[in-house]
């Protein structure tokens, strides 16, 4: 428990936790505003009222979680990738291990602390963004009302926990590529890169691709619910997986990657 | 680097100086006994039990700064230490400002590591070592990066651990530092301990004297002391003759107890020779010197061979 409550003051303190929320939050009120001021003009383009979907609640409340999950899923994945490259770069991994620290209990709770943080910045960002999209609906003359339509709510708790499980996976797999590589930016470049293949194969192997983190990820909370479609992960699939058999390959994914954490860990050779 | 039959004798309440080349070994061992690799083959004994994977608590008798300290620049240092504290040995919450004021960082516990000098990190490393209150404690170069004033006070400190029983086992090449640290060394060079033990005894026992002739009168001076039964050779030279033109001079070492000096230099006046200079003793450079030349460490292909000693001038 003490290794835990140190990782979180550890995590807390560093600029990288409150650079990766502000960052999120940053883009998502800069798209949601611009989306806000534009929008009479965007209605008169072609396909432009779904345009005003991401703004017209209670329909936004699943969009915002969207964005948040599409978006924050590469961020927590390069972010726990920096977390775990830093640990062995800055040797901080190896005094803990000389300190007669079990290797693999060292890095599975900072990988807890880091889903932990995950979750809360999840929350937090949702809630910025549902004040963005409304000051943005404001702006666009379009009517708040929905925002006080309850029937979403109902849904929203287990939109969140599955949420929050595809940002998990998507963290592990980027904390395991940096534990392989002992590399801060190593993993960070491998994240984004997984990012990117993911969403440009998924057009020419779909059914290869919907297996993949950020495709699985995306088809945890695949579901039109509460008027909105939203989509964890952020990816363009063009095939699904159905939300409940993304369940399991992402928890697979999620097993995969922190076993290999454990296992590299226990056996590498520490040095620096 | 592999190590070969690596067998330290390490007393306890003593401050052993653990020495060797680079690539000789010395930070594996350090690696080895800290957990943070394991053997191929062969067993570790740490504290007189045997120690392998599966044993990482034997280590929370273990203070240790193995190569360069390792923090969290963006952490102060005492939410550094804090942070250690909570990873391995238990350690009372307390002992974070005891090791800061031991160290001397207590003013500067609040400032963020990064802004830290070398010493000040070193002294950090130290104070993490500390933190559990050791039995052994395992020190690469603590003196890197120190000024002077850092290290005497480190030496105190160090000295004042052993004092109280605890072991201390330091890695470095400032063999000044070691002379004046250590109770006992061990040597090491191409993964084999070369030489182990109290350094006063180890430095009497090794001793020689040497003497300084003209490079003609070096074959004399050889057949002249060999009556003493020692066999001279020049300083430097693998076959014993001199490098340099005839009419310099260079040393001869005779290996012989320092206490008998002056019959070296009774037996070089009795055939006429005279020398222009004469020393006797060893220090702790030359037998570490003497006794790693001899297994130097890998080199490069078609790299010239280490040079030591040969002072022809």
């Amino acid at each position: 428990m003490r290794l835990f409550v140190s990782t979180l003051g550890k995590l807390r303190n560093r600029l990288a936790t409150w650079l990766t929320l502000g960052l999120l939050i940053l883009l998502m009120a800069v798209i949601y505003l611009a989306v806000g001021a534009t929008a009479k003009e965007t209605a008169t383009r072609p396909n432009g009222a779904a345009a005003l979907l991401l703004i017209t609640f209670p329909g936004a409340y699943a969009l915002i979680l969207s964005f948040v999950l599409g978006l924050g899923g590469l961020f927590v994945m390069a972010y726990a990738a920096a977390i775990a490259g830093s640990e062995w770069t800055w040797g901080t991994l190896k005094t803990a291990v000389a300190r007669g620290e079990s290797r693999s209990r060292y890095m599975l709770t900072t990988y807890l602390g880091i889903a932990l943080l995950a979750g809360i910045g999840m929350l937090v960002a949702f809630a910025v963004g549902v004040v963005v999209t409304f000051l943005a609906a404001k702006l666009a003359g379009v009517s708040t009302d929905g925002i006080t339509d309850t029937s979403i709510f109902g849904n929203l708790p287990e939109q969140f926990l599955r949420g929050w499980y595809g940002l998990v996976e998507l963290g592990a797999v980027g904390f395991t590529i940096a534990t392989l590589a002992r590399s801060q930016l190593a993993g960070v470049g491998a994240g984004i890169g997984i990012y990117f293949a993911g969403t440009f194969a998924g057009l020419f192997l779909p059914d290869v691709v919907k297996y993949l983190p950020f495709a699985a990820a995306d088809s945890l909370i695949s579901v039109d619910s509460a008027g909105g479609s939203a989509s964890a992960g952020g990816g363009q699939s063009l095939a699904r997986l159905d939300p409940n058999t993304a369940l399991v390959v992402v928890g697979l994914w999620l097993i995969a990657s922190l076993a290999v954490t454990a296992l590299f860990t226990e056996r590498a050779e520490i040095s620096g | 680097m592999a190590l070969a039959g690596l067998d330290l004798s390490v007393p306890s309440g003593v401050v052993y100086g653990f020495l060797g080349p680079n690539g000789a070994g010395k930070t594996t061992t350090m690696r080895l006994l800290t957990g943070l690799i394991h053997p191929d083959g062969g067993t570790i004994e740490l504290l007189g039990r045997p120690f392998g994977r599966g044993d990482r608590h034997r280590l929370f008798d273990v203070g240790a700064l193995v190569e360069s300290p390792a923090f969290y620049p963006y952490l102060s240092g005492r939410a550094n230490l804090r942070a250690l504290a909570a990873s391995g040995a238990p350690t009372p919450k307390t002992r974070v400002e005891e090791v800061l004021e031991l160290v001397g960082l207590k003013e500067r516990g609040k400032d963020k590591v990064s802004t830290y000098s070398l010493g000040m990190k070193q002294r950090l490393g130290i104070a993490g070592a500390l933190l559990n209150d050791p039995k052994l404690l395992l020190l690469d170069e603590p003196a890197n990066g120190l000024d002077p004033a850092g290290i005497v006070a480190m030496r105190d400190t160090l000295r004042h651990l052993a004092s109280t029983g605890k072991t201390v086992f330091i890695s470095s090449h400032l063999l000044g530092e070691v002379s004046q640290l250590a109770d006992v060394i061990g040597i090491i060079a191409a993964g084999k301990l070369v030489r182990e033990g109290p350094i006063e005894t180890l430095l009497s026992a090794e001793g020689q004297v040497r003497v300084r002739v003209a490079a003609a009168e070096v074959e004399r001076a050889v057949a002249a002391i060999a009556p003493l039964g020692v066999a001279a050779r020049v300083d430097g030279s693998d076959d014993g003759r001199p490098a340099g033109p005839a009419n310099e001079t260079g040393w001869l070492v005779v290996p012989i107890e320092p206490s008998r000096a002056a019959e070296v230099n009774r037996a070089l006046a009795t055939a006429g020779i005279y020398a222009s200079g004469l020393e006797s003793g060893s220090d702790l450079e030359s037998l570490f010197l003497e006794l790693t030349s001899a297994a130097p460490p890998a080199q490069a292909a078609g790299a010239p061979p280490p040079v030591v000693g040969g002072n022809w001038q």
